[in-house]
């Protein structure tokens, strides 16, 4: 089927994005977040580790250079939400830039050629999905020890799986269509068939696994943070504010407000552009990854 | 079926191997165990009689194969951070409370669920649609340690109506040590997310059959509309309902870390990321092996409940992906 002239699929889908209300909105949302992210330096009032003995639990507005308030150790509140912006989207970005260099030449390797190698990916896939992934997180963490590097790696090797999955079965599909039969035909290569033919077909779905990816990368960093087991001090991340916060919070309130709506908003975000993704490059699916 | 049910039980027995073989590889390939000298220097004399107590001053294939050994007669080891038990008993007393949690959780999640997604689709695109969709969207993206914090804030801080954690030790109970007011809040954290789902896969797939010909004939024959949706649109929307029931009852039974560390309760996964935390090898492997063969099992009963449910579906058929 060919598009009417002069609307090609990706100004065809670019317009079903912009009508979507909810997936601007998200886009908005996220924009602001990784606006945030980069510079935060530049942002934020104070450094993220900058601590002031004589400033401890402060609440919002009660000091005019605080406006958040400060945390038990004496450090400004909105300026580790900031940074924690930061470490949120770093970790995010990184693990679906890794899953995506790591599952997609597997995946696509494993959905074409077949085989033996297809074989023991599929079992590997099969294992990786027999338990929960944080479990393997965790247990993951537990021998590379925190912090960032350590929870990108930790949390990378889960999340090729998903890719590499929704790879191979796009893969597996396509193959068998005519019109990679007709590039077979004419003597093409296995190799252009793979890359000319079928993966550019496959992008779409792989975008959309990816763009649901970030959310739960996010969920998961700012879990294990909560949980002390991912980021470590005095680097400031939205789970782990919220985790500190839990032996406070019934009297500073702030301490756990604000960085839940920050991870809450994110989230949101993030999930309003992936539906409207979906829904812009992929107008014939409507279940959710 | 029954060499179905081989193949899937033999896939089973093969992926438990093989999580086990890679957990106990991943713990030992690191320097460093439970014993380091962290708290304290210990005799060396000492030492070695620990490590030879339980079994670690051997190869690591033969710790392994030792280990598998006792595993398969359900003698998992004693816990190295509660020495005065075993890693069965103390699974078994925490995953009891785990339990608890998801049965509640499942009970409130699905009745709520069903029922609002019922509603939702019977009267579509009313402000009490756009409400369910609204807060189920809410309810599946927001992490539920941010909705237990909420509800903490809200109901223990603000109101001072309920207790902030416990399960059983703090508040009023109904009977005994059982529903007592300290499990509304981590059960109605939990259960918001799997609600939103279930909810969700309800509304949408009542919606679905709401516009096919035999609904249409069922209304045109004078059927009741109680009947039409009893007997024919409820019915034929069972199956995407019980995929749902399917991949969120496994979640459920195996436990929130977050829920369980949030309310503070002592349930399976509070005790694997204390295990993890002291490298109590015992315990995570114990508790992997659990919760891939509770996955395992419960998958497979998902798909005989479909052939119960539709006579179509036919086990063992080949699918992609």
């Amino acid at each position: 089927m060919t598009p009417p002239p002069g609307r090609s699929f990706l100004t065809d889908a670019l317009k079903r994005f912009t009508q979507n209300r909810l997936a601007v909105l998200g886009l908005i949302l996220v924009s602001f977040i990784l606006f945030l992210a980069v510079f935060a330096e530049l942002l934020s009032p104070f450094p993220y580790d900058q601590v002031y003995f004589d400033r401890v639990l402060l609440m919002p507005f009660q000091h005019p250079e605080h406006p958040l308030g400060t945390d038990e150790v004496g450090r400004d509140y909105l300026s580790r939400l900031i940074f924690g912006a930061r470490t949120s989207m770093l970790v995010s970005l990184s693990v679906q830039m890794i899953a995506l260099l790591i599952g997609l030449p597997i995946g696509a390797l494993a959905g074409y050629f077949g085989g033996a190698f297809d074989f023991v990916v599929s079992r590997i896939i099969d294992i990786m999905t027999a338990f929960p992934a944080l479990l393997f997180t965790i247990l993951i963490i537990s021998v590379l020890g925190g912090g960032i590097p350590t929870i990108i790696v930790a949390l990378s090797i889960t999340s090729w799986i998903i890719i590499a999955r929704i790879t191979r079965a796009q893969i597996l599909t396509l193959r068998e269509q005519e019109y990679c039969t007709a590039a077979r035909g004419i003597g093409a290569s296995e190799w252009r068939i793979l890359f000319r033919h079928l993966l550019p077909n496959a992008m779409s779905p792989i975008l959309i696994a990816l763009s649901f990816g970030i959310p739960t990368v996010i969920f998961a960093e700012a879990g294990l943070s909560f949980l002390g087991l991912g980021v470590n001090d005095p680097i400031a991340s939205w789970g782990k504010m919220v985790g500190s916060s839990n032996a406070y919070v019934r009297v500073y309130w702030h301490l756990a407000v604000f960085p839940t709506l920050a991870i809450a908003l994110t989230m949101l975000g993030f999930s309003f552009l992936g539906d409207g993704l979906r829904d812009a490059l992929d107008p014939k699916q409507k279940i959710r990854v | 079926m029954l060499s179905y049910l081989l193949g899937r039980i033999f896939s089973l027995a093969m992926i438990l191997l093989a999580v086990s073989v890679i957990v106990f590889a991943l713990m030992h390939s690191v320097p460093g165990g439970p014993f380091d000298e962290r708290k304290g220097r210990l005799p060396p004399a000492a030492k070695a009689n620990i490590l030879k107590k339980y079994g670690l001053d051997q190869p690591v294939w033969k710790q392994y194969v030792n280990y598998m050994s006792h595993a398969l007669r359900f003698d998992f080891g004693i816990p190295f951070q509660r020495p005065h038990t075993t890693v069965a008993k103390l699974i078994g007393k925490s995953w009891a409370v785990t339990v608890q949690v998801g049965l509640c959780t499942i009970a409130l999640a699905f009745t709520l669920g069903i029922l609002l997604g019922i509603y939702a689709a019977y009267h579509q695109n009313s402000w009490v649609d756009t409400v369910v969709t609204f807060i189920s969207s809410l309810g599946v993206t927001v992490p539920n340690f941010v909705v237990a914090m909420w509800l903490i804030l809200i109901f223990s801080v603000s109101l001072g109506l309920l207790p902030m954690g416990g399960w059983g030790s703090s508040g009023q109970c109904l009977v005994d040590r059982y529903f007592c007011t300290d499990w509304i809040l981590p059960v109605v954290a939990y259960a918001i997310a799997p609600m939103s789902v279930v909810a969700r896969y309800t509304r949408a797939s009542i919606v679905e059959v709401m516009g096919e010909d035999f609904v249409r004939t069922a209304r045109a024959k004078g059927l009741s509309e109680v009947k039409v949706m009893r007997k024919h649109v409820l019915r034929n929307a069972q199956i995407p309902m019980v995929t749902a029931l399917g991949t969120e009852i496994p979640n459920l039974i195996t436990g929130s870390i977050f829920i369980e560390s949030t309310f503070r309760i002592n349930g399976l996964g509070k005790y694997f990321v204390t295990s993890t935390l002291n490298r109590d090898y015992p315990m995570i492997m114990a508790t992997f092996l659990l919760v891939a063969f509770l996955w395992g099992v419960l998958y497979l009963l998902t798909d005989i409940a479909y052939t119960l449910i539709d006579p179509r579906v036919r086990l063992g058929a080949k699918s992609l992906s």
